[in-house]
């Protein structure tokens, strides 16, 4: 087995462990056990946005204005029909995911910058609807006093379960993420970011995967976007707005895009920031946009995918150079 | 006509031939940038407002409208070469810079948006400068501010001698061969690091030069910048990335298209129309109305 | 049998004319070559009938289905495949993983574990298949181009100048190569140069400003008064 495989997947079983703990060791003290609430929406956002942008290449800025709509449409349900965020959750993410893939469609054939910049301008458009169209949304005033979901009793969930239930979920998406990628639709998916002419030469359907791609995304926001509303217990249009967006690409690029730990890290060190600097909320902007930056200029590849390079590049130079018969691998 | 009528009219064909002439300066700015370093500008809108701010604090410390200009467009030039020096040169020779470049400007319109709330945002709501002239022409029956006209005049002297510089100097074509093929210009023996340079600062400067006339005819508040990088972007796209006399058409197009909704409806569905048009010509013909 | 059927195809690319009513045909187990100078349209023929390009008027049959406009992605299935004048592999991957991308295509009905094997040693990959794709020789390149072909098991592969910027003891060894491929699938090889379609094909196509000119076996070709007159005597044969 190779070695560093080893290291990732226990890295990942021993953040999963960390993250189910957290709830109970941070049960006493509320600000925390919130930043920790909040870390774990945004390691769920972090996956889903690697999918699309470290797997298949894309980068797609509408990822929030998706979320929102899935947040807008689960209070519609809970409030107007009486539905159980339970069935709410899932129906809404569901329908949000379908918009997200028919938002994405017309943009398939863009690349590179205008993918980036049709997603930005379709983002630019969620926004300026859940403003302007205030039925469902209130406007910019925004909605408050959003129940959370219930318990099985019916008693609102809440404190250390709440958080409970967040760290799960954000355990599951990483973990399916980590399922995915070895798999066939996954290693198209690595074909498509790689060179995706090459790719349809060889026999796969470009389009397809990345509709499916756009779907499985726009999964992860929708369903976050639900946590995020109940979590906080208000939202407006601006909570789903092109910062957003790409405040939670950096953290896939600040961690490391196309690996499953590098967002995570980049969720873990990044999302905690605007709550410790509460007073100081501009500061979080200029500090951001020093990041992209940073990141861009400086570590392409993130922390973790530095991290990684520097740790091959030392087994290159320690080894000495021998072939190896290599049998074909599954 | 009634004289409310009159005045009406007058403001909106003087609003719409002054908002065409800035739009098409600050679009040209960026087609250029674009066209020839691959560098989408995403923080045009923040350039735009840190002229108009920097005017504003000078004419408010008492300086001369004349002397603030010249001092304005000096601060934009020496930006623009410190940007160009820290940031922008690291860039020239990665494949794909475009996406890079569109995320380093997002990153700087971040920063910049961010340090003007907590500087300017905490100061005032509006910023208004003091007229360059005073007084009223009346031009047939139209009145117009002579502020508006002077305005008005520079715009338009500047879109001029931007139009001569690159049809007939020598910069002008180096440019067009810089757009057409680096490979073959750099072949030409024109140096190409040079020319990405000399077209970041015209660029940033024409842009620069546009929040400066805009503060000069309207009052203005900190969200000119994010309208004015949608319409400069949704003006590229649509012209043609690269073309010029497309960012000039169109520019046009959308100044006129915001003085006259202006009238019944908020500015903002004018940029809602802008992203839409924008939309539609990355879906259906990427390569603008006036691609060459 | 026929293999491949073009007929009328026609492309130009505004004013300027690709390809004018060029017809070609190709039976299974044939060697078929084309050539012609630079700018002629053959890069243009290929990337129509692999499906990267449209044409704008014209017929395509590929093993007896109706394939003009379809998608690289389709005719990939259906055995239709092919490589680069520029070779193209997942530079960023390894070696190995740019061979399982290639068998993703086939899945369960692919090659057996064996098969790939013994296609990988033949081609000289064997030993390479924890390298980077991307830090591979040319010619090594060129081998795993060929590789990720035929693990799809192809009816026919078009192969778009395959000695292109090899050496001269490369282009030697690549010809062997490809004699020896002939046995596994149908060539449809372009060149611009005789030499190598006089080592491989049965026939040659020639193409002229867009417009067939010529076609018939090598030898034949050779002795064309037109093919020699706007051709041969501009090109080292």
């Amino acid at each position: 087995m190779n070695p560093r495989h080893l290291n990732a997947r226990n890295m990942g079983i021993a953040l999963a462990i960390l993250a189910l703990a957290l709830p109970f060791v941070l049960e006493g003290n509320r600000f925390l056990a919130f930043v920790f609430g909040m870390v774990m929406i945004n390691v769920l956002w972090a996956s889903g946005m690697n999918l699309l942008y470290g797997y298949v290449g894309l980068m797609p800025l509408m990822f929030a204005g998706i979320a929102g709509i899935a947040a807008y449409a689960m209070i519609y349900l809970t409030r107007s029909f009486g539905w159980s965020f339970w069935l709410a959750m899932p129906a809404a993410s569901f329908g949000a995911a379908l918009i997200g893939v028919l938002l994405g469609l017309p943009s398939l054939r863009l690349k590179g910058f205008y993918f980036t910049l049709c997603s930005l301008v379709i983002q630019t458009v969620l926004t300026l609807a859940f403003i302007f169209f205030p039925h469902f949304t209130n406007g910019d005033t925004g909605l408050n006093q959003i129940a959370p979901p219930e318990w099985f009793n019916g008693a609102p969930l809440a404190g250390l379960w709440f958080d409970l239930v967040l760290a799960i979920f954000a355990v599951a998406g990483a973990a399916f993420c980590a399922w995915l990628v070895p798999t066939r639709l996954g290693q198209r998916f690595i074909a498509i970011r790689e060179d995706d002419v090459l790719a349809a030469v060889l026999g796969i359907n470009v389009v397809r995967n990345k509709i499916i791609a756009f779907f499985l995304v726009s999964l992860y926001a929708a369903v976050g976007g639900c946590f995020y509303a109940t979590y906080v217990g208000f939202i407006s249009p601006r909570a789903f707005d092109v910062l957003t967006s790409l405040n939670i690409w950096l953290f896939v690029a600040f961690g490391g895009r196309g690996t499953i730990i590098g967002p995570i890290i980049g969720a873990v060190i990044l999302a905690p920031i605007p709550f410790l600097l509460q007073e100081l909320q501009a500061f979080k902007d200029v500090l951001s946009g020093v990041l992209i930056i940073v990141v861009t200029l400086v570590l392409p590849g993130g922390i973790y995918g530095e991290l990684l390079r520097r740790r091959a590049l030392r087994r290159a130079a320690a080894q000495p150079q021998t072939g190896t018969t290599a049998a074909p691998r599954t | 006509m009634s004289d409310a009528t009159l005045l009406i009219l007058a403001s909106t064909v003087s609003t719409g031939l002054i908002l065409g002439a800035i739009f098409a300066l600050v679009a040209a700015g960026v087609t250029i940038v674009y066209g020839c370093v691959w560098l989408p500008n995403a923080s045009n809108g923040q350039f735009f407002l840190l002229a108009a701010l920097a005017a504003w604090s000078l004419t408010g410390a008492g300086w001369g409208s004349a002397l603030a200009i010249i001092a304005v467009l000096a601060l934009g030039i020496v930006l623009s070469l410190l940007l160009e020096w820290v940031l922008i040169r690291r860039l020239y020779d990665v494949a794909n810079r475009n996406v890079a470049y569109f995320v380093v400007t997002l990153g700087l319109t971040q920063i910049m948006s961010g340090i003007f709330s907590l500087t300017y945002g905490r100061w005032s709501d509006q910023f208004t400068l003091p007229p360059l002239v005073a007084g009223i022409t009346m031009i047939g029956p139209f009145p117009l501010p002579n502020n508006r006209i002077a305005v008005l005049v520079i715009a338009f002297g500047v879109l001029a001698a931007l139009f001569a510089l690159l049809r007939y100097h020598r910069y002008g074509r180096a440019l067009r061969a810089v757009f057409q093929n680096r490979e073959a210009a750099a072949l030409r023996g024109v140096d190409v690091r040079a020319i990405y340079k000399l077209s970041f600062l015209l660029g940033s400067s024409i842009i620069f030069l546009g929040g400066l006339l805009f503060a000069l005819a309207y009052s203005f508040d900190l969200t000119v910048a994010w309208t004015m990088s949608v319409t400069a972007f949704a003006i590229m796209i649509v012209g043609g990335p690269g073309s010029v006399v497309g960012a000039l058409a169109v520019g046009l197009v959308f100044g006129f298209t915001q003085a006259i909704v202006s009238i019944f409806a908020s500015p903002t569905a004018a940029t809602f129309s802008y992203l839409a048009a924008m939309l539609a010509i990355l879906l259906f013909k990427p390569t603008g109305l006036f691609s060459k | 049998m026929s293999l491949l059927e073009v007929s009328a195809l026609s492309k130009h690319f505004g004013g300027v004319i690709a390809l004018k009513n060029v017809d070609v045909q190709m039976r299974a187990g044939e060697t078929l070559g084309m050539i012609g100078p630079n700018g002629s349209g053959k890069t243009t023929f290929v990337n129509i009938v692999s499906g990267q390009l449209r044409a704008d008027s014209g017929g395509m049959r590929f093993d007896g289905h109706d394939t003009l406009g379809r998608q690289p992605h389709e005719l990939a299935r259906l055995g239709l495949t092919r490589s680069y004048q520029a070779v193209r592999v997942f530079a960023g991957l390894s070696v190995q993983k740019n061979i399982d991308t290639a068998c993703l295509l086939l899945a369960g009905e692919g090659l057996a574990r064996a098969q790939l094997q013994e296609l990988t040693e033949w081609l000289r990959l064997d030993l390479a298949l924890d390298k980077s794709a991307g830090g591979l020789t040319l010619f090594e390149q060129r081998r795993l181009e060929l590789l990720m072909r035929l693990a799809q098991r192809p009816k026919l592969i078009m192969l778009d100048e395959p000695v292109g910027g090899l050496a001269v003891t490369e282009v030697r060894e690549m010809i062997l190569l490809l004699q020896q491929l002939k046995a596994r699938c149908s060539i449809f090889v372009i060149e611009h140069t005789m030499r190598v379609i006089r080592e491989l094909a049965d026939r040659v196509v020639v193409l002229m400003a867009g417009e067939k000119i010529a076609d018939g076996p090598p030898a034949e070709i050779l002795r064309d008064q037109r093919v020699i007159e706007h051709y041969l005597g501009t090109v080292h044969a």
